[in-house]
């Protein structure tokens, strides 16, 4: 499985009733590379990223995690195509929850848990789903706060940290699971833009030391600075993609063009 | 004053008395705090049905909340003593008696069951859903989710409202006397068949329900207050 790219998107569509969001989308992510995401709100970006870690069902299409499906059992017959795999069952919800495991998650809204301490937000995941004993998620709830820098608001609450910390904070609890992808939600559209470059810089650090990522954002510097590759998307579909010189310097479609215009004046 | 009232204001019988009706309100508080264990937990389980995935415990739990909501605890305290062991001696074939502690219990376990369980889903459903979409990320299964990081937090957010269930409760535990229950007000109504000047006796008792639910609530108001702010500043 040495050469599995880690995350492989196939065919991938999701309809919304008659609103039919993401038209088709496949890709790969290599392992310690970093995929940004880009396109106007509404493009389908977030959604992807959601299909991805199955918070949202895709319609149709699957997603590959180093090698395994997420949306459906393998038959035993090994290799297969999409038709057959299509019909192959769809896996339940604990078999869902063993994959994203592996991937972390960080959103817009940080989404820490009022009632726990950062430490206590960051030990849970380990503790309770991967099964550590107390003191080995404590370490490892420890360590990961001293990636975001944050080890001395260990013990403080949510409600006691500022936007940046707070994201930090999620930063670290999707990290103590130890994932093999992480997987950015627009993590800085939420915060004050003095409070942008704190987390940014946990996240440029997380990348240049091999992270696989793949980062929905609206930070265009960023995306070009990080990224290995970089897509546009538009009205879900991939609409164009390349190394990040290749999509910001040399945009071949017109509405790259535009939406790059667009987003350098209102920096 | 007119000699009247001043007789009914007078707190020396009911003084004189005190032992027996000690003994009274320490039933009371019995019943009161069987009956609200007895709430809490079925306000969750039901609390837990009407969030379920599944439609047909939703809809056993819209049914238990509106049927008990909507029953006044004091027909249902002798409804429950009365016709509910025949209506299930009649079940299992058998002469069924309930004694009155564990009629009392269950009508007014069953009746605030719930009010708790409107107040637990409410509290569930304040949740906001980002909390729970992050849990799942992690790979936490439902019930996980559920007794980790939104229990814990609808306990400390209904504290408040809960306070005055408990209040509303203990005040409907002066009604379980009506089957012979030996409450306060039970022994109220035996001093004054005795003296016969139930007045004073009622002007006493007020005094007491009164002095137990303002020193309890602001006991739980304050403690619960010290532990919420800790968490939602």
């Amino acid at each position: 499985m040495g050469s599995a790219p880690s995350i492989r998107v196939i065919d991938l569509h999701k309809k919304f009733a008659a609103l039919e969001v993401l038209k088709g989308v496949s890709f790969d992510v290599q392992r310690g590379t970093v995929l940004s995401m880009i396109g106007a709100s509404g493009s389908g970006k977030s959604t992807l990223l959601r299909c991805i870690n199955h918070l949202e069902t895709p319609t149709s299409g699957d997603v590959l995690i180093e090698g395994q499906s997420l949306c459906y059992r393998e038959t035993p017959s090994g290799r297969q195509g999409l038709r057959e795999r299509r019909a192959g069952r769809p896996r339940s919800l604990a078999e869902i929850n063993r994959i994203r495991r592996d991937l972390g998650m960080v959103f817009q809204q940080f989404n820490l848990w009022p009632h726990m301490t950062a430490l206590e937000n960051v030990m849970e995941a380990p503790r309770h789903v991967r099964g550590m004993g107390r003191k080995e998620a404590l370490e490892a709830g420890r360590t990961a706060l001293r990636r975001v820098h944050l080890l001395e608001k260990a013990d403080v609450y949510p409600a006691r940290l500022s936007g940046g910390q707070q994201q930090r904070v999620a930063i670290a609890r999707a990290l103590a699971m130890s994932p093999k992808v992480m997987l950015f939600d627009e993590a800085t559209s939420s915060l004050d833009p003095e409070l942008t470059d704190e987390v940014l810089a946990v996240m440029r650090d997380l990348a240049r030391d091999g992270t696989t990522m793949i980062v929905v954002t609206h930070e265009m510097a960023f995306a070009r600075e990080v990224s290995d590759h970089v897509m546009f998307l538009h009205n879900g579909l991939i609409e164009e993609q390349g190394t990040p010189m290749q999509v910001f310097d040399q945009p071949g479609s017109e509405r790259l063009r535009q939406f790059l215009n667009k987003s350098q004046r209102q920096r | 004053m007119s000699e009247s009232l001043r007789e009914s204001l007078d707190l020396s019988l009911f003084w004189e008395y005190r032992f027996i009706l000690f003994k009274g309100l320490s039933m009371s508080l019995g019943v009161f705090a069987c009956a609200a264990a007895l709430a809490l937990a079925g306000g969750l389980v039901a609390a837990l049905m009407r969030v379920s995935r599944y439609r047909a415990l939703r809809w056993t739990g819209t049914v238990h909340v509106e049927v008990s909501r909507n029953s006044p605890d004091y027909i249902m305290v002798v409804w429950v003593h009365f016709v509910l062991p025949l209506l299930l001696g009649a079940l299992i074939g058998k002469r069924l008696e309930f004694n009155p502690f564990v009629s009392a219990l269950i009508a007014l376990g069953f009746v605030y069951s719930g009010y708790f369980a409107e107040t637990f889903r409410a509290g569930i459903e304040a949740v906001p859903r980002g909390q729970i979409e992050a849990g799942r990320g992690l790979g936490m299964s439902e019930r996980l989710i559920m007794w980790r990081l939104i229990l814990p937090q609808v306990v400390r957010r209904m504290l408040p409202e809960s306070v005055n269930q408990f209040i509303s409760l203990f005040k409907a535990t002066s009604i379980v006397s009506l089957i012979a229950v030996p409450d306060l007000m039970y022994q109220v109504s035996m001093v004054s068949a005795q003296e016969m000047r139930p007045l004073p006796l009622y002007t006493g008792a007020a005094v007491t329900y009164f002095a137990v639910v303002c020193g309890a609530s602001y006991l739980l108001q304050r403690l619960s207050g010290r532990w919420r702010a800790k968490v939602f500043a």
